[in-house]
């Protein structure tokens, strides 16, 4: 194929990912701006302002229910996995998948609906302890890190369970029998053999689920209300009520950076991994 | 003598690999040419010049002594069969075999004309509203073949086309193939490994290997007089075999005296083939001194039986289907006789 | 005996823990949207759960919120729902439209070019939503740009683009090159060869990345939430709105219709792309 037939057939798809690519470099250049709201001159001041209590608190916030989410989530999704595996009626095996997919595919908003009439104060939980008597008064479950951390386990589980699906490939039964013949009960089996197996699944679900909930923004939003600013909120604050763009350029490079960092960690450590693994 | 397309001094080089080194050959129109050789030898790449898929990095091709060396694949009017015979799965079978007619203006009736008339051709005339999904092989093949002549191509062009059927098939195919061609006249170029098919569809072989012609002949000479003992080897698996000068100015090959016609080569010794069924075998009793053969290997062919005896630290491999060489056993020594005017000596 | 990655025979504790914690994965993963399902048919006026009675009440009451011209006709709502079926068309149109091409050029060439495309047009998809939606809103703002409807579809775009390529590209290489030169072999240019042989066989590769990009588009929440106007409004944005102080019956009616629609959706995909496991 010639050279401008190849840039001839690329070019409308190039042309289409360039707002993309302009957005990207637009915060970043926004992040050095000396002005609060419009590109302007050059300075580090947008980073060094964001040394304050209300972006700290938003950032240790981010971490911790990012962290505290993504370890639910795997333990929650290599059970799934193992079971999806193990499926051998392919109507059942589809309705599972679809089951697990649904919290990506349908509507975040729609799915945060659900939860709020599940953990608001006349909501399914809160009645029901109340007529069992355990409770006098509704527990607040919702528009707290509690609430948000339910939402962010949902949405992101799906995200855990197929890369954990695919290193189920990596196990054969005879693994499993070699172990169950030297006598090692299920539970040894289970973590001598099949857990190693599946790390580099569980290694790059963890680090998506991790970068996912630590960026989300619809389920703080909308489960923790003004309680729980996780950076996604953090960041519309700076725009909305405080009108500091920079402020929310440099802060949506910070989270950039964790994200990225994190998933080019898990790529780094799943590659090394592997290739450790062959040479052994 | 009617030069129809004329391959002249094509040579294609990928990066600094060359694939074919300054190919000569001229066909005449309406024959059928094969080009033939070992896989890697730049056969397909010679073919794929031909119909321009790709393009030679330098030489000429004429087309009735016009030069379409740039003219684009789509506008040479070449139809071509290809290895995976390329059969659009979304169209059923009339629609694969209408797609030229339709591409050249042909319509309606006439369009379905020329497809009944295409099926019949290939003795398929039920299955034009079939899926190509549906077909076994062989109708896949015949398929293949009637869409591409269904557009009256300039030249007929096959990749290896028959290589994917089984033995049986692929010998009813070769007849077909080549009624098919006599009764529409195509100038036709076939490429293949297989020396039998080649040898039984062909008026001209090409042979080639590393990218250069070896020979390009008819069958018939190409098996009696090939040209080097690559040729002789391809075609007929020969033995090659060193022919020792002697002090009479003549040579000796299994303790036989021959006399060759290449006198330039008297004084040292020469290599020659000879058929593997233009040998005998000669049982002989364990005193015998010329019987210094001696029997590895006995494999019955069917219609004939197949010996290798080594000879002197070479494997000789002799054919035929004469009873007595049923009776020999392996580690039998034996001598080896033959017919010193079936040496093939390369020029 | 069969051992397997969960023991068929026996397992005890360790078989029940695994299928306890994948029942529990599996009950999160869906919860949200069985609660809707459940509400949307309540009889009751608020949404206290489980409702004491059921009906058709608030699925009567949409459908006369979509009635132009009717006495509880919505007009704002009915604006929504066209704006947000405009976004997802124009953004199926254009997506597929520079994919395919693009698609071609990456399989048939092969190499350095098809893998530094791959992640160009990946990028939308490990790039935080949040960040990318004041990205754009920066540029817009900024730049004091005039979109109306492009305001969305620009976006929508780059952010489907990954699936839709994704599935192109596999339906493409499924395409053996041989059936085009075929064509050209019959005398049909590369161009109309690509028309009448490659599009056909790359269609439900094409359906399958544009039903993604239907669900994409049609359910996108959080970029839209930075860069809507009154006068460019989507569906869950018009829900988000209402729904902000107080979660209103209908509002779950038009919800559970949406996930309706999305799982036939995704059932549509499932069998488009039947054989070929890539639904994510």
């Amino acid at each position: 194929m010639s050279k401008t037939k190849i840039l001839l057939l690329c070019f409308p798809a190039l042309l289409t990912i360039t707002p993309f690519l302009a957005a990207c470099f637009f915060i970043f250049r926004f992040s050095f701006s000396a002005n609060q709201g419009a590109i302007e001159g050059f300075s580090f001041t947008p980073y060094l302002e964001l040394a304050d209590p209300f972006f700290i608190r938003s950032l240790l916030t981010t971490f911790k229910l990012a962290s505290f989410s993504t370890v639910i989530v795997i333990v929650l999704a290599i059970p799934l996995a193992l079971v999806m595996a193990t499926v051998q009626k392919p109507w059942l095996r589809r309705l599972l998948s679809v089951a697990i997919l649904m919290p990506m595919i349908l509507n975040l908003l729609i799915q945060s609906y659900g939860w709020i009439i599940l953990l608001g104060p006349t909501g399914v939980l809160n009645t029901s302890l109340r007529e069992l008597g355990l409770i006098s008064r509704p527990i607040m479950l919702l528009f707290n890190e509690s609430g948000v951390l339910l939402g962010l386990v949902q949405t992101a589980l799906p995200l855990a369970v197929f890369p954990i699906l695919t290193a189920t490939r990596n196990i054969s039964e005879e693994h499993i029998e070699a172990a169950c013949v030297n006598g090692a009960s299920h539970w040894r089996c289970f973590f001598d053999i099949t857990l190693p197996l599946l790390k580099p699944g569980i290694i790059s679900g963890a680090s998506i689920v991790f970068a996912y909930n630590a960026s989300a923004f619809a389920i703080p939003l909308l489960l923790g209300g003004r309680r729980v600013q996780m950076l996604g909120v953090a960041i519309r604050d700076y725009i909305s009520p405080l009108f500091n763009w920079s402020g929310a350029a440099a802060a949506g490079m910070v989270l950039i950076a964790l994200t990225i960092g994190v998933l080019a960690l898990a790529n780094y450590l799943t590659q090394r991994w592997t290739v450790t693994e062959y040479q052994s | 003598m009617n030069l129809h397309l004329e391959i002249d001094a094509v040579s294609k080089s990928f990066g600094h690999v060359s694939a074919l080194e300054d190919i000569h050959v001229n066909v005449e129109r309406g024959s059928f040419v094969c080009l033939l050789g070992p896989s890697g030898c730049g056969k397909t790449t010679l073919l794929r010049i031909i119909a321009g898929f790709e393009r030679q990095s330098s030489g000429h091709l004429r087309l009735n002594g016009k030069d379409i060396s740039t003219v684009a694949p789509h506008r040479r009017n070449f139809g071509m069969v290809f290895q995976s015979l390329a059969l659009f799965p979304h169209m059923n079978v009339a629609q694969n075999i209408a797609y030229g007619l339709k591409l050249r203006g042909i319509k309606g009736a006439k369009q379905r004309e020329r497809v009944d008339e295409l099926l019949h051709v290939i003795s398929l005339p039920e299955i034009a509203d079939r899926p190509v999904s549906a077909l076994s092989g062989g109708q896949r093949q015949r398929v293949a073949i009637a869409r591409a002549l269904a557009v009256q191509p300039e030249v007929f062009l096959l990749d290896e086309p028959l290589s994917a059927l089984d033995a049986k098939l692929r010998d009813n195919m070769q007849i077909e193939l080549r009624q098919l061609q006599q009764q529409f006249g195509v100038t036709t170029v076939l490429v293949t490994h297989d020396q039998t098919e080649a040898m039984m569809l062909a008026d001209q072989l090409v042979v080639l290997d590393r990218g250069r012609v070896q020979q390009c002949a008819p069958p018939s000479e190409v098996y009696r007089k090939p040209a080097s003992a690559f040729v002789a080897d391809f075609l007929g698996s020969a033995n090659i075999v060193q022919a020792k000068a002697n002090a009479h100015g003549s040579h000796e090959l299994f303790g036989q005296v021959i006399q060759l016609k290449n006198k330039s080569s008297q004084s040292h010794s020469v290599e020659l083939a000879l058929r593997a069924e233009d040998i005998q075998l000669k049982a002989s009793d364990v005193n015998d001194i010329e019987a210094n053969g001696e029997i590895i290997m006995l494999r019955d062919l069917g219609p004939s039986m197949e010996a290798i005896v080594k000879f002197e630290g070479n494997q000789i491999r002799v054919r035929s289907n004469d009873p007595e060489l049923r009776l020999l056993e392996l580690g039998r020594q034996v001598s080896l006789q033959f017919d010193p005017n079936r040496c093939i000596e390369f020029a | 005996m069969r051992v397997g990655i969960i023991p068929q025979q026996s397992g005890g504790s360790y078989k029940f823990t695994i299928y306890l914690l994948a029942s529990l994965g599996l009950l999160i993963a869906t919860l949200p949207v069985i609660i809707i399902a459940l509400m949307s048919f309540s009889a009751a006026e608020t949404t206290s759960f489980p409702p004491q009675a059921y009906s058709l009440r608030w699925y009567i009451k949409m459908f006369e919120l979509f009635q132009p011209n009717g006495e509880n006709s919505d007009a704002s709502l009915q604006i929504a729902l066209l704006t947000s079926l405009k976004v997802a068309a124009l953004v199926m149109l254009i997506a597929s439209v520079v994919c395919v091409p693009l698609a071609y050029v990456l399989v048939r060439s092969g190499g350095r070019l098809k893998n530094g495309m791959e992640l160009l047009f990946t990028l939308p998809l490990v790039f935080p939503l949040v960040i990318l939606g004041i990205a754009f809103l920066l540029i817009a703002e900024s730049l004091d740009l005039e979109l109306g409807i492009w305001r969305l579809v620009i976006p929508h775009v780059a952010l489907v683009l990954p699936f839709v390529l994704r599935n192109c590209v596999g339906a493409m290489s499924s395409i053996d090159i041989e059936l085009e030169q075929a064509a050209i072999s019959l005398g049909a240019s590369p161009l109309r060869a690509g028309v009448d042989i490659v599009v056909p066989l790359m269609k439900p590769g094409i359906i399958a990345g544009l039903v993604f990009a239907l669900i994409i588009s049609f359910n996108e929440f959080t970029i839209t939430y930075f860069m809507y106007t009154v006068d460019v409004t989507t569906l869950p944005i018009w829900m988000y709105s209402r729904t902000v102080s107080s979660l209103d019956p209908s509002t779950l009616a038009i919800s559970f219709v949406i996930v309706l629609i999305d799982l036939a959706l995704i059932l549509l995909i499932d069998k488009l792309l039947a054989g070929r496991n890539s639904l994510l």
